[in-house]
């Protein structure tokens, strides 16, 4: 008995499907997003964080040094290219010094907080039990309080300074990680590598250590890249709050704050950190957005 | 068995779907995201209409009520224990004393309509005849007597710090009756005039939160949280009626929110402002600006309780210091010549005033008197409420860089309002090198500031009373010799003396006498600011 093949070849399947709708089908579109996304993101992100960690190199002025004769010069002129402050101070070299102070605090801080947050949600999601009841019951209290008013509390108690505003930020952001670990795992541990590892006599800190951290840490870090932004937006509330590390030390937050009294004369002050914010926090998101959905393609394709 | 999601999915027949969904839109079909593209877009002019009707002014006073926002918390209409400038406008409108201090910063009568000293060590007061509180009752001698011993009984109180003793009330008659004291109190009528008259079985050794006066207006409501009062006016008040029947009062701390604020015709006055606001607000249409001198003196005061072998402890060290600090710069360039510099230990205002030397700016000879003084590697903190003066961040930020050129650190630690910065002080709550502070004197005279900051006693430090730790207890025999002078030409002299004495000693790094400068709308009539940063409400009109 022969067969034949009854389908025709694909070239010549007839298809209602045309190219024109492939290209804007919603797989390819949010390919292309994602494309644009990690694009954007990228330069929005080096715009801001190559002059900052570059801001000891390039040939700025001290960002401490004031001279009261030639204060809140307009951008462009005598040579300041982001115009000077009310005390005369170089607003560039600010604005970057500040960004160091308000970029180290938000690393670490995401850091910290994603170290507790892994640590915590991959205990909470591989044990079950008590640990999970703990580590549940601690986040939802922590997620239930006014994050703002907890941090200004804790920095009113402790008094403003770097440790103090950095750990503050880190516990306020592992809720967020160890919420996200926890449901990852959860799904981890039913997978049959695990099953297997446990029949072959591997310890279940080994497992999770070895096995089941390393598939949840990919988009665990992505949780916490995007968690960067969030940081420094919280470093720049508590000091535009006053709650931020003790001054002369330049932080955005800071700079803005000192700048408000001056917005309808000096518009610079506000508007060129605030716009520094703004790039960081929209690039830090886009890039966040972009690498999650590339990894989604990717894991199709695999 | 073969699950039945593949089964359905093999015989997908997308173009019966396709042709069953579009039939009834044949020609006109819309699509999902078109759908939702045109939520979202309907959403957006919704929200945005709706925005834009929450960007136009709100809650514009009306017609016959004045807003008024302070830069800085009207805890109570009492002044037992505190009395910053902006207060005394309200306070005064509620509850009068004996005398106040009028526009030519003299003592004038108000309660009162004789106030003589009688003898050297006895006033003779008259009740004004016929005067009232709100609630209609009378204002007796007893008021008097029990208001003077509750502000002795107080803790920590504002005023008796300016009194170097509290007289007692004798009764002459019904209206009169006289101020008896062991030693002379020649400025007793200026003294008095903060000592607010409450009824005498509502009056308790606190400050009062709720109560009647005699004032213009009575307290409607209030929110001490939020430092938020209703005033209304007083339907039996003893004087001319205010002209305004209502005046809110708001609190709001933000300098550039009260800008803000009296731009769009939210609030009337707004007062104390400084000088980067004043540079905004010139000029504008609408906006009144009224400038007046100023009965306080800011300093950048050093800590006097270190301990001897400290440096600064050293008058030389403190001399030092203040030669580092460019005064010129600071008040042409940060102040915007709203100030002037101090040219002695009180401001040039005040009666019994005088010039005892000035600040020069001579970073050289600083560092080499600190040379000569064996200090090196020195390290300074300076402490500082926010809004203590106006600009102060920026004036503290500039000593820092002043110090830092002679080779002094500074740091800076900078306290909110309602923080713990009176601990700090008195030094129960950290070690401290610098403060900036302001001190008014609320009578008008020389005399009483230096009796409050100077006169500090051995015992006054024992409850930490002293100002800074400030006891020299040969400045404070010049002052208390000075307060208690009956010749006036005796005294002037006596009062030099003590300003030179207390000027010698270097108690400040650097010191300005600010002035009281105030924004109005141009509906707001009749407002006179006068040089204790304050104007009577009730003289204050608004144009229909």
């Amino acid at each position: 008995m022969s067969t034949t093949n009854t389908l025709p070849p694909a070239a010549l399947r007839p298809s209602a499907v045309t190219p024109r709708d492939i290209a804007r089908s919603a797989a390819v579109r949010r390919e292309r997003a994602a494309k644009l996304k990690l694009w954007i993101g990228a330069a929005c992100t080096l715009l801001v964080v190559l002059p900052i960690a570059l801001a000891q190199v390039l040939p700025l002025a001290d960002a401490n040094a004031q001279d009261l004769s030639q204060r809140r010069l307009a951008p462009l002129v005598a040579g300041h290219l982001f115009g000077t402050d009310q005390l005369g101070r170089d607003l560039l070299s600010r604005v970057l010094h500040g960004g160091q102070v308000s970029l180290t605090i938000g690393l670490l801080a995401v850091l910290v907080s994603g170290a507790i947050g892994i640590i915590l949600g991959a205990a909470a999601g591989f044990y079950g039990k008590w640990i999970d009841t703990i580590v549940s019951r601690l986040l939802e209290a922590q997620m239930s309080l006014p994050l703002l008013m907890m941090l200004l509390l804790v920095v009113a108690l402790f008094g403003p300074s770097i440790p103090v505003i950095t750990f503050v930020i880190a516990i306020a952001q592992w809720p967020e990680v160890a919420r996200l670990t926890r449901s990852l795992v959860l799904v981890e541990r039913e997978k049959p590598y695990v099953a297997a590892a446990r029949v072959l006599g591997l310890h279940r800190i080994n497992i999770l250590l070895r096995h089941v951290i390393p598939n949840v840490f990919k988009q665990a870090s992505l949780v916490v890249l995007l968690l960067l932004a969030q940081a420094v937006l919280l470093e720049s509330a508590l000091s535009f709050l006053g709650a931020g590390p003790q001054r002369p030390f330049a932080t955005w937050g800071r700079i803005i704050s000192d700048g408000q009294d001056y917005i309808t004369t000096s518009w610079w002050m506000v508007t060129l950190p605030g716009l520094f914010i703004v790039l960081l926090v929209i690039g830090v998101n886009l890039l966040g957005d972009g690498l999650r959905d590339r990894s989604r393609r990717k894991k199709k394709e695999a | 068995m073969r699950p039945l999601l593949p089964d359905l999915l093999i015989r997908y027949e997308p173009s019966i779907e396709r042709s069953m969904m579009t039939a009834p839109f044949a020609g006109h079909e819309i699509s999902r995201r078109s759908l939702l593209q045109f939520g979202a877009a309907a959403g957006f002019l919704l929200g945005t209409g709706a925005l834009t009707g929450c960007a136009g002014p709100t809650g514009l006073p009306g017609a016959d009520t004045l807003t008024l926002a302070l830069n800085r918390s009207l805890v109570s209409l009492d002044n037992k224990l505190n009395q910053f400038d902006a207060a005394v406008t309200v306070q005064r409108a509620v509850r009068q004393a004996l005398t106040a201090i009028g526009p030519e910063i003299k003592p004038v009568p108000v309660l009162a309509d004789r106030f003589e000293m009688t003898g050297d060590t006895q006033w003779t007061v008259r009740l004004r005849e016929g005067i009232r509180y709100s609630d209609g009752s009378p204002v007796t001698i007893e008021d008097v007597s029990t208001a003077l011993k509750m502000y002795r009984q107080v803790q920590g109180s504002f005023v008796a710090g300016f009194f170097p003793e509290f007289p007692t009330v004798v009764p002459v008659d019904g209206r009169t009756f006289t101020l008896e004291s062991e030693k002379p109190i020649p400025i007793l009528d200026a003294l008095m005039s903060m000592i607010l008259i409450t009824p005498a079985a509502q009056n308790k050794p606190e400050e009062l939160q709720t109560g009647v006066g005699t004032g213009p207006y009575v307290v409607k409501k209030f929110n001490r949280g939020a430092g938020t009062y209703s005033l209304q006016r007083n339907p039996n008040y003893w004087g001319e009626p205010a002209a305004i029947e209502n005046v809110e009062v708001r609190f709001l701390p933000e300098e550039s929110s009260r800008v803000i604020a009296l731009r769009s015709g939210e609030v009337d006055v707004i007062d104390t402002i400084t000088p980067d606001s004043r540079e905004q607000l010139a000029g504008l249409p609408g906006v009144v600006l009224k400038e007046a001198s100023s009965l306080r003196l800011n300093q950048i005061f050093y800590n006097f309780r270190k301990p001897a072998g400290h440096p600064l402890s050293d008058v030389r060290v403190r001399q030092a210091l203040s030669h580092a600090v460019n005064g010129e710069a600071l008040v042409k360039d940060v102040m915007v010549d709203s100030v002037t510099q101090a040219e002695g230990v009180t401001p040039s205002s005040l009666f019994g005033y005088t010039r005892t030397g000035s600040y020069v700016y001579n970073p050289a000879k600083a560092k080499q008197m600190l040379k000569e003084a064996g200090v090196t590697d020195l390290k300074l903190k300076i402490i500082w409420e926010t809004g203590e003066f106006p600009s102060d961040t920026s004036v503290m930020e500039a000593l820092v860089e002043m110090f830092g050129d002679i080779g002094v650190a500074a740091e800076l630690q900078q306290f909110e309002p309602g923080g713990n910065i009176l601990a700090w002080r008195q030094g129960k709550a950290g070690d401290w090198d610098l403060l900036g502070n302001g001190f008014p004197s609320p009578t008008g005279l020389a005399i009483t500031m230096l009796q409050g900051m100077y006169a500090g006693t051995a015992e006054k430090e024992k409850t930490r009373d002293t100002y800074q730790g400030y006891v020299v207890p040969s400045v404070t025999a010049k002052i208390t010799a000075a307060s208690s002078e009956v010749d006036p030409v005796r005294r002037e002299k006596l009062l030099a003396e003590a300003q030179q004495a207390v000027w010698d000693t270097w108690p400040c790094a650097w010191a300005f006498v600010p002035k009281s400068v105030l924004a109005h709308t141009d509906r707001v009539q009749g407002l006179t600011l006068s040089a204790n940063n304050s104007y009577p409400l009730a003289d204050v009109r608004l144009e229909s």
